[in-house]
């Protein structure tokens, strides 16, 4: 049942929420041994909320379960983005993402598994418990939000998941789960509340079965929010028509049976499509990308030093040795790597190297997909070079295999510009996504071409 | 570009991480290989480009100077505690 | 040749803290005036404080700098237990203001920062307050063109008049100041780090430009000051000091001064003190001493120039400049605690300057004036009769009856003791009750006496 339909039914009394609540909680326990979607689950919260409702069913979401990534503060419940730094953490405030979706009458289920801080794509570096994928249990649901997409693709329960994209989390595990997803433009949704990976790349949006279910409930959860000093205060454009789409012909160098599925389904789509170039972000977008990204990171991480909240420190050593041990002992390998690399491209000497040329770089890459967006509305591109690997895969890459598999997702990400994965198809019955990307703000062309899918 | 162990050493101290030689010796092909595709920025020219260190221009952001008082406590997740303090490790 | 420049650190008087809504207020209990984003929980974020920015820039503004007319935050990272984040928001990369001038001293930078927390040490481990933490600082950064401890130090307190003309920094909160001292005479150059309060740095500058003549520093070295024992010490040399690793301040977007904001707040700067100064001086024909104890504190001469209106300024300047201000010290009260109305203060001197009452009169009832509250010198003067009595008969009177009174001094004047007169006049005084104008009293008494 799609989330508008449900919601409907709540607020007619023909469904109770507490009765959906009890029961998608009571299926989270039965299967998270199994799959580990789940870091926490918020039982206490969410029956509380669904009571509310019941009592009084009101609100665009009246009654619905959402899921939150393990990265966004609820107040009161462990958050602990999936690292052991932070295990036992319970913030003192809530995200105002949760807040405006509580005011709407969402019911909050619990606290999703991503990779640690949002490093990776597999959702392979978690201190909490590999993600499995159910279509195939022996592979993996994709990163970093794997949680999310994981459980969203399992359960037949109405239900969002409220995902995290960097470079491509939020795409990426619904490419590999067969489930949509939006990444909205960078500042339309408030960061007020998310723990940061990087804050000039960190969007939140919504992960769901239905396009549909996407729109209703970025809705909700975008908007100016002053205590966001990035939080835009323009709303999405008004414009959903698409006449024109671009297909990125860079992106094609992919498996031919993943490029014909989406050449097949832009067919089906009865939509003009050329191909275009994309040369410089092609090339250039994922090393930017991971520079900026890992130089923020080692910025923000540096807080988790064993005082305040998590892990706390031995206080009977000095100072550096006290930071420096609960660091080590509770940051996992990828962790590590992404604080050195992104302290080493900010030191002095390779500052301008690294860090000064990645935000260069950076501009060209606008420029590139501003130009294409003055002729197309849409471009389009498979959201994931592969479909989803086994673990047994996985454990074979090295950290740069890793990271060459953002290579179509950084672009946009970067760019700041929203882009959306839906299924395409299936490849040996392993969901392939395709991903549109759409100019700054404009998130309904990007749904109007969702739902007609 | 390469890092070396010295480098590699210099920067864990900075960002406080403990590297055994284990560690180092298993980071160090793997912190290159990433350099390598990082380097490869260097063919793209980018002379007088400005950086954009956001994707989307915002600016002037400001709020009141208006006190606002937080009823939460900031100490209720931490046991290293004394008198209303934060206890921390010895910083001298 | 000796050079000496001044990295200061002064707390903003604003109400709220520079990126979040905490009250600045200095409390007793610690952690009390903290939140999620001054303690830097994880997912809070930073929101720039309008107010401390415009006063960030009014200072740069009234230092003469060039403004950055676009001009952003960056992370300054090093760990230590008083940085709620393990990295400072600071303006390293974008300071307000460049290139200024003050006494004749370059500026190199003014910009705007958040403090950190207070620690206190506790021998095998520490107390953090995060009270402190987040408060506005602007860092005002000289070039070393100080030539004498006392040059830097006379700097410092002139700075310091103007910054609490610019009302932006509360001259009283000592604590609010900091400063980092770089001094070389004929060696190397010395850093001292972190003196805290006025009379810290200015001893830290006579001590060590005393000690540095004693002991030339052959390398470069950092030390601290001791404020117990009123010395600089050598401070363990650290290895080399970690690498800041600036990158930008995502989370704070950037800020572009427009021509308006400029004007507004170039328009809102007071006279400050050296341009008072030298008005006073032209103006009011006053000495030297007297401009510059008034261009000093802007209240008291905020009150002469009331005064000055309607009364003498030379009046003026003899009862407010030196009398009050002498009153004022011996109660120890300060001109804020006193809250001397300016009608009343015309309205007294106003009476002496019209002859109606004694110099003693005066006095008297102007330290009234700053011990007691709602005092009118207008009315109690009437209430007690306090008005100078100029009639020659009265006065005759008591001049005969003290005359009467005290025969031995009398005779000692009569036989050339000039001083045994002000014992008669004294006398008169007392029968008067002091509003005898004593002028006459002495002319009249000399009359009788020679009879």
């Amino acid at each position: 049942m799609k989330a508008k339909e449900y919601v409907e039914k709540v607020k007619s009394r023909e469904i109770s929420a507490v009765k959906t609540t009890k029961g998608i909680l009571n299926e989270i326990k039965k299967i998270n041994g199994t799959y580990s979607f789940f870091n926490a689950i918020s039982e206490n919260l969410a029956l509380e909320l669904a009571e509310r409702i019941d009592k009084n069913p009101k609100g665009k979401l009246a009654g619905l379960p959402i899921s939150i990534k393990d990265d966004l503060c609820v107040k009161g419940v462990e958050t602990t983005c999936s690292s052991n730094i932070l295990k036992g953490y319970r913030p003192p405030f809530n995200a105002t993402l949760v807040n405006n979706l509580i005011r709407e009458g969402a019911v909050i289920i619990g606290k999703t598994n991503q990779d640690a801080f949002g490093f990776g794509s597999f959702n392979v570096n978690t201190d909490m418990g590999i993600p499995k994928n159910p279509v195939d249990k022996s592979r993996v649901t994709g990163g970093s939000s794997g949680g999310a997409a994981g459980f969203t693709a399992l359960t037949e329960f109405p239900h969002v998941a409220v995902g995290e994209s960097t470079g491509g989390s939020i795409v990426a595990p619904c490419s590999f789960c067969g489930v949509s997803g939006v990444s909205p433009t960078y500042g339309l949704v408030s960061r007020y509340g998310l723990i940061d990976y990087a804050n000039s790349l960190d969007k939140l949006g919504p992960i769901a079965k239905y396009v549909e279910d996407l729109e209703l409930v970025l809705d909700v959860i975008k908007g100016y929010d002053f205590k966001d000093s990035t939080s835009l205060k323009q709303d999405i454009i008004k414009e959903k028509e698409v006449k024109k789409v671009g297909l990125i012909k860079e992106t094609l160098d992919v498996d031919p049976k993943i490029k014909d599925i989406i050449l097949k389904k832009l067919d089906e789509m009865n939509v003009e499509y050329e191909k275009v170039s994309l040369p410089k972000t092609s090339k250039y977008a994922l090393p930017s990308y991971y520079i900026i990204a890992m130089a923020e990171a080692s910025t923000n991480l540096a807080k988790y030093c064993g005082m305040r909240y998590g892990q706390e420190g031995k206080v009977n050593l000095p100072f550096n040795e006290s930071f420096s041990e609960v660091r080590t002992k509770n940051f996992n390998k990828e962790v590590k790597r992404r604080i050195i690399l992104g302290t080493f491209t900010r030191m002095a000497g390779y500052r301008d190297a690294f860090y000064l040329k990645a935000m260069k770089v950076r501009t060209l890459v606008i420029e590139e997909y501003k130009d294409l967006f003055k002729k197309y509305d849409l471009l389009v591109s498979p959201t994931m070079p592969i479909v989803a690997p086994k673990l047994s895969e996985v454990n074979k890459l090295k950290p740069r295999d890793h990271y060459m598999m953002d290579v179509m997702t950084v672009g946009p990400n970067l760019a700041g510009i929203p882009h959306m994965s839906v299924n395409a198809g299936f490849y040996d019955k392993l969901p392939v996504g395709i991903m549109f990307t759409a100019n700054h703000l404009n998130e309904k062309r990007l749904f109007q071409v969702g739902k007609g899918l | 570009m390469k890092i070396d162990r010295k480098i590699l050493q210099s920067v864990a101290s900075n960002a406080r991480l403990k590297l055994s030689k284990k560690e180092e010796d298993e980071l160090l092909p793997q912190l290159n290989e990433v350099l390598e595709i990082f380097s490869g920025l260097n063919n793209l020219k980018t002379d007088g480009i400005k950086p954009s260190f956001q994707p989307v221009e915002v600016k002037n952001i400001f709020r009141e100077d208006k006190v606002n008082k937080c009823e939460e406590d900031m100490l209720q997740n931490v046991k290293n505690k004394e008198d209303r303090y934060f206890k921390g490790p010895k910083a001298i | 040749m000796t050079k000496i420049g001044l990295e200061i650190h002064l707390q903003l008087n604003t109400l709220s803290k520079v990126f979040c809504s905490c009250s600045t207020k200095q409390v007793e209990t610690p952690n009390s005036n903290v939140c999620e984003i001054c303690c830097g929980f994880p997912g809070s974020k930073p929101v720039l404080n309008k107010e401390a920015f415009e006063k960030a820039l009014k200072i740069a503004l009234a230092l003469d700098c060039k403004i950055n007319r676009v001009t952003f935050f960056s992370r300054k990272c090093y760990f230590y237990p008083d940085l709620p984040k393990n990295f400072q928001i600071t303006q390293y990369e974008s300071p307000i203001g460049i290139n200024g001038k003050f006494r004749g001293i370059r500026i190199r930078r003014v910009h705007l920062e958040e403090d950190p927390g207070a620690l206190v040490h506790k021998g095998s481990y520490c107390l953090v307050d995060y009270n402190r933490s987040g408060i506005p600082l602007v860092e005002i950064v000289t070039e070393p063109d100080f030539k004498t401890a006392k040059e830097a130090r006379e700097f410092l307190r002139e700075l310091i008049t103007d910054l609490s003309y610019l009302d932006v920094y509360d001259k009283k909160s000592d604590f609010g100041l900091k400063a980092d001292l770089n001094i070389s005479t004929t060696g190397a150059k010395v850093e001292i780090k972190n003196v805290n309060g006025l009379k810290d740095i200015e001893d830290a500058l006579t001590y060590e430009e005393e000690r540095q003549s004693r002991e030339v520093p052959k390398n470069s070295e950092t030390r601290g000051w001791n404020a117990e024992r009123r010395i600089t010490v050598l401070q363990r040399t650290k290895e080399s000091e970690d690498d800041y690793g600036y990158i930008t301040e995502t989370d704070l977007p950037v800020i572009e001064v427009s021509d308006k904001l400029l004007k507004v707040i170039k328009d809102s700067i007071p006279e400050l003190s050296k341009e008072k100064l030298t008005r006073f001086t032209s103006q009011y024909k006053l000495s030297d001493k007297d401009a510059k104890v008034l261009s000093n504190n802007k209240r008291l001469s905020e009150l002469f120039e009331k005064v000055a209106k309607q009364v003498d300024p030379e009046i003026a300047a003899k009862w407010i400049i030196r009398d009050l201000v002498n009153q004022l010290n011996y109660h120890k009260k300060t001109l804020d605690q006193a809250n001397i109305k300016p009608e009343y203060m015309i309205d007294l001197l106003k009476l002496f300057e019209g002859k109606n009452i004694t110099d003693n009169t005066t006095k008297q009832v102007m330290i009234k004036l700053i011990k007691e509250k709602n005092f009118s010198p207008k009315e109690y003067i009437e209430k007690n009769n306090l008005i100078m009595q100029s009639s020659n008969s009265k006065i005759e009177e008591w001049c005969e009856q003290a005359v009467k009174d005290c025969p031995q001094a009398v005779e000692d004047y009569k036989n050339g003791n000039e001083k045994s007169l002000n014992f008669v006049v004294g006398k008169v005084m007392q029968l008067s009750n002091k509003t005898a104008n004593p002028d006459i009293v002495r002319k009249i008494l000399v009359k009788l006496i020679r009879k």
